[in-house]
């Protein structure tokens, strides 16, 4: 039956199914791998991903300040995509809300978001390295991300503004004695949160691009760093490069789930 | 003489070279329950935005106790058909959010928090007793738009409305997306508050709701309003020497006979009143001379007005049984102007 729902449970049952199948893909294909290249080094049996790739990574320390390296990449990607993006939504929010309220304010802003937006942002790279108060610093990290996810996310948040709130909530909160900016605050605002908390959460994955790029090129820690040191050591890394890869998607998997539980949480009345 | 809320003085309107509204002039009386009537695309819509002030007329004015309006406001409520609720909010928050407007600011909201707590119990409370005892939803306090029905949205969007005390409350086809049952019984309870303005008049307070009913469902018109206003496209504009159409313009304004409520709908009553709105309004081939069909204030100057604007209160304490004369003379009255 089209779009007919079903139970949470099957929900759960269905989702650990397409991860057995990815795994049961996997087997296939490192079989076969080795059926053709018996020596073949390059796809790790599971049990070389466990020893050298999760227990290795699990343990693996800094010789300097003895840390384990993982935690330190989890939290340095982590810290420069919670300060980008918090620094995206803080500048796109209300230049998005403003520019779907204030006609004058959209002529004037749209035309070089839409065009800022087309740039690929991690051609912009070579841009950032120049700028002013940013150059080769913890703050570069942030920029990418700012860069490149605000014309996009202010762009989204302005057609929400604009469009998804109808004129006659407006007229009708005047008539109730709102002012200009209680409109903007009590409705349009509230009115647009849950699309705003979409694309904030469509957002993570563009953003999680725009780092990791950056940290391969410039990082010296991080997820993305850690990626590409691993690969560049030669095919017996691979183990616990799969592993930081499946790291890198579990740490995107807990913010989406995260961000869908707030959007729940702050609008319940938000009917998909 | 009646205490004028609203004043349509000569408006006019247009969009680029298409004439919409022609020399529109209206007074409306407090307590009134007016009913605007009309073909599609006679305009109708386009009065109401301009009185409501969000689409200024082109010409003309529109007066509220006397001044301009150039803007929505607080002394006038809307009720539209689609978007009555802030779908974010659920009933009781939506009746609430008036108050919430009118006795706090953004900043107090923001910044007093302790303060704003206070009021805010006290705005929820006074909701809930609105909700609960006037319009019988106290069952259905904590639901949102999404969860209520379409005549439950009408219900808490009317109270919404009503909570801050509008001096008109504007009705745009509320009950047009409404089943017949339903629609009755939103009906009813316009007429419950028309009972609340009789009975204000009678105690010699000022009634207080003023509503323009905007339909094209002339049963509902004449049943729940007791006055009928009907815009039209069709009317005799020639007769005026105008070289070319110059707009839709008023072309029936009567009282008519509602209140009380009446538990069977016996729209039969309305019979005449109705083929005669028909004629006036809807008929493209009837081309009626202005003026030919408005006897509003003739008849209320002659002592023949209805309701809040009869010249005296004939009815008993609980208003229904003792109306009943009033309306059967209002219809005698309105054939015998209508002859």
């Amino acid at each position: 039956m089209l779009r007919r729902p079903i139970n949470w449970q099957w929900h759960v049952v269905l989702g650990g199914a397409s991860f057995a199948t990815l795994a049961i893909v996997y087997t296939l294909w490192y079989q076969q791998r080795q059926r053709d290249i018996p020596e073949d080094r390059v796809l790790p049996s599971w049990e070389r991903m466990y020893d050298e790739g999760v227990h290795s990574a699990l343990t693996e320390r800094d010789p300097k300040d003895k840390e384990l390296i993982l935690w330190k990449d989890l939290r340095a990607t982590f810290g420069r995509l919670a300060i980008g993006m918090f620094l995206s939504i803080a500048v796109a929010l209300p230049l998005g809300v403003l520019m779907g309220c204030y006609t004058p304010l959209e002529a004037f802003l749209l035309p070089p978001l839409a065009f800022l937006a087309k740039i690929p942002g991690t051609a912009m790279l070579g841009v950032f390295y120049i700028m002013p108060g940013i150059g080769l610093s913890e703050r570069f990290f942030t920029a990418m991300i700012v860069f490149g996810i605000i014309p996009t996310l202010t762009q989204t948040i302005y057609h929400a503004a604009k469009e998804d709130v109808p004129e006659e909530l407006l007229f009708k909160a005047r008539t109730l004695g709102a002012s200009q900016a209680e409109c903007i605050c009590d409705v349009v605002f509230r009115h647009i949160l849950p699309k705003v908390l979409e694309a904030f959460r469509l957002s993570i994955g563009p953003a999680l691009i725009f780092l990791f790029a950056t940290e391969t090129l410039y990082g010296d820690e991080g997820l993305g760093r850690r990626i590409r040191l691993q690969s560049s050591k030669g095919i017996e890394r691979y183990p616990i490069v799969f592993f930081y890869l499946a790291c890198a998607g579990l740490f995107g998997l807990t913010i989406d789930s995260a961000l869908r539980w707030i959007r729940r949480v702050l609008c319940p009345w938000y009917v998909q | 003489m009646p205490d004028i809320v609203l004043e349509c003085r000569n408006v006019s309107h247009r969009f680029g070279r298409h004439k919409v509204l022609h020399d529109i002039n209206l007074q409306i009386a407090r307590g009134e329950i007016v009913a605007l009537v009309g073909p599609s695309g006679c305009g109708k819509t386009t009065l109401l935005r301009a009185i409501l002030g969000t689409h200024s007329p082109r010409g003309g004015q529109i007066l509220m106790n006397g001044v301009a309006v150039t803007r929505p406001g607080r002394d006038r409520g809307i009720v539209y058909q689609r978007y009555s609720l802030f779908p974010f909010l659920t009933a009781e928050k939506n009746v609430a959010f008036g108050l919430t407007l009118v006795e706090s600011s953004l900043w107090e909201r923001a910044l007093l928090f302790w303060k704003w707590w206070r009021l805010r119990r006290t705005h929820l409370r006074r909701a809930r007793d609105l909700l609960a005892n006037k319009f019988k939803l106290g069952h259905a306090l904590e639901l949102y738009p999404f969860e209520m029905s379409g005549g439950m949205c009408q219900r808490v969007a009317i109270a919404q409305a009503l909570i801050i005390k509008p001096e008109v409350l504007l009705l745009d086809e509320p009950f047009g997306a409404l089943d017949e049952a339903t629609r009755e019984e939103q009906q009813n309870m316009l007429l419950d508050l028309y009972q609340e303005n009789l009975q204000a008049k009678r105690s010699g307070r000022n009634p207080p709701y003023t509503m323009i009913l905007v339909t094209h469902e002339l049963n509902e018109a004449i049943y729940v309003s007791d006055r009928v206003i009907a815009l039209s496209n069709f009317w005799d504009w020639n007769a005026e020497g105008l070289p070319e159409f110059p707009g839709a313009t008023v072309v029936y304004d009567a009282a008519s006979p509602a209140s009380p409520r009446d538990p069977l709908h016996r729209y039969d009553n309305f019979l005449q009143q109705r083929e005669e709105i028909r004629r006036a309004a809807f008929e493209p081939e009837s081309h009626a001379r202005r003026g030919e069909y408005i006897r509003f204030w003739d008849e209320f100057r002659a002592g023949r007005g209805v309701g809040v604007m009869a010249p005296d209160q004939r009815m008993g304490p609980d208003g229904a049984q003792d109306a009943s004369p009033g309306r059967a003379g209002t219809v005698i009255a309105t054939e015998d102007a209508g002859s």
